[in-house]
């Protein structure tokens, strides 16, 4: 469980660009390489965070629960916000200076584009588990689309998808 | 504005964090049109620009954006006890959340309903990621060098498999040295 708590702290550091960005990131460590979860419950995870109010993150809590029960789910909680508290408290106190340094402003140029090909090819990972036949590809682009071209809210496009997923298999 | 604050409890912010924190489905952005309807709008806590101020250095930091705009919120409001008070509020009604879908969901995933719902959701989920990285594409690959930043992460990644940590890094450098003089 420390070195499940070690993990978290060290993903958490480096998720820059957003809660997504997280996700390249577990993929690789919870399942591919220490197989805390298989790719299905992956999945799962990143549904259960998304469906509840609040950040992505908490699916950390979900991972945490699934693989070490209550405990785990706090240490999950712990390592995934404590890295924030300490960075953006010393930020907030020198907010100005860290927001127009070119260091900051010029890696994250560059860290940004960086974090949509690691998401695409997550994305790609996971379609391999999920997508692999027909009402799963009429689903998933059914989300792509709602989601990109019509503003509804995510939490309502899963939850349709599991009444669709019911009511198809 | 920061001789006022002072009279704003700690305690305060904590159950404005955690009616935000229960209400706000749909994740980050929903979110934030609550802060700045309860901080800003309601309550006059903060400007207009701290605030955007707070959403810019969210997204800057590592980490969930909503949640360090949050602590940077409560950092400029009550110090440290803010920080404690926006965090715990903000993620405390969905770790609650979570815990219980959990339990049911170890529960009974094997019953044949439940894993229908969960295949269909799983795909959901495919299209769901793809959506963000389309929207996050057209807003942020605007020249060929964001192109070759996204491509080139893209092939390290599915091709090589490489450490994801190592190429966020190593963008940032090659970023440190692309962009400096265009800064």
């Amino acid at each position: 469980m420390l070195r499940f708590f070690y993990v978290l702290l060290y993903i958490n550091l480096f998720t820059i660009g957003g809660g997504y960005a997280m996700l390249p990131l577990l993929q690789r460590e919870i399942v591919e390489h220490y197989h805390w979860l298989t790719n299905k419950e992956f999945i799962d995870s990143i549904a259960v965070g998304q469906i509840t109010p609040g950040p992505l993150t908490i699916m950390n809590a979900f991972i945490g629960y699934k693989v070490f029960g209550l405990c785990g789910s706090v240490v999950a909680m712990i390592a995934s916000y404590l890295p924030s508290i300490i960075i953006v408290t010393i930020v907030s106190h020198y907010y100005l200076g860290f927001k127009n340094s070119w260091i900051v402003r010029s890696s994250f140029k560059a860290i940004m584009p960086a974090v949509i090909g690691l998401l695409a090819s997550v994305s790609i990972t996971l379609a391999r588990t999920s997508v692999v036949d027909i009402p799963a590809c009429a689903i998933a682009a059914a989300s792509f689309v709602l989601i990109t071209f019509t503003r509804t809210d995510p939490t309502f496009v899963i939850l349709g998808a599991g009444i669709a997923g019911a009511l198809l298999y | 504005m920061n001789k006022d604050r002072t009279s704003i409890k700690a305690i305060d912010i904590f159950w404005i964090f955690l009616k935000i924190g229960s209400v706000a489905f749909g994740g980050v952005y929903s979110m934030l049109t609550f802060f700045r309807r309860e901080l800003v709008d309601k309550r006059r806590w903060l400007t207009d620009e701290e605030f955007a101020e707070g959403v810019a250095i969210g997204q800057m930091t590592p980490g969930a954006p909503v949640v360090n705009t949050g602590i940077f919120i409560g950092y400029r409001l009550r110090r440290l006890r803010g920080v404690l008070a926006t965090t715990i509020g903000q993620v405390l009604p969905s770790f609650i959340a979570i815990l219980i879908i959990a339990y049911f969901y170890i529960q009974y995933r094997d019953v044949k309903l439940i894993q229908s719902i969960l295949k269909g959701v799983a795909a959901s989920v495919v299209g769901l990621i793809a959506s963000v990285v389309y929207s996050m594409g057209k807003k942020l690959l605007k020249d060929y060098k964001g192109i070759l930043f996204a491509a080139s992460s893209f092939v390290c990644l599915a091709i090589f498999k490489i450490n994801p940590i190592a190429l966020i890094l190593l963008a940032g450098i090659i970023g440190l040295i692309v962009y400096r003089k265009g800064s």
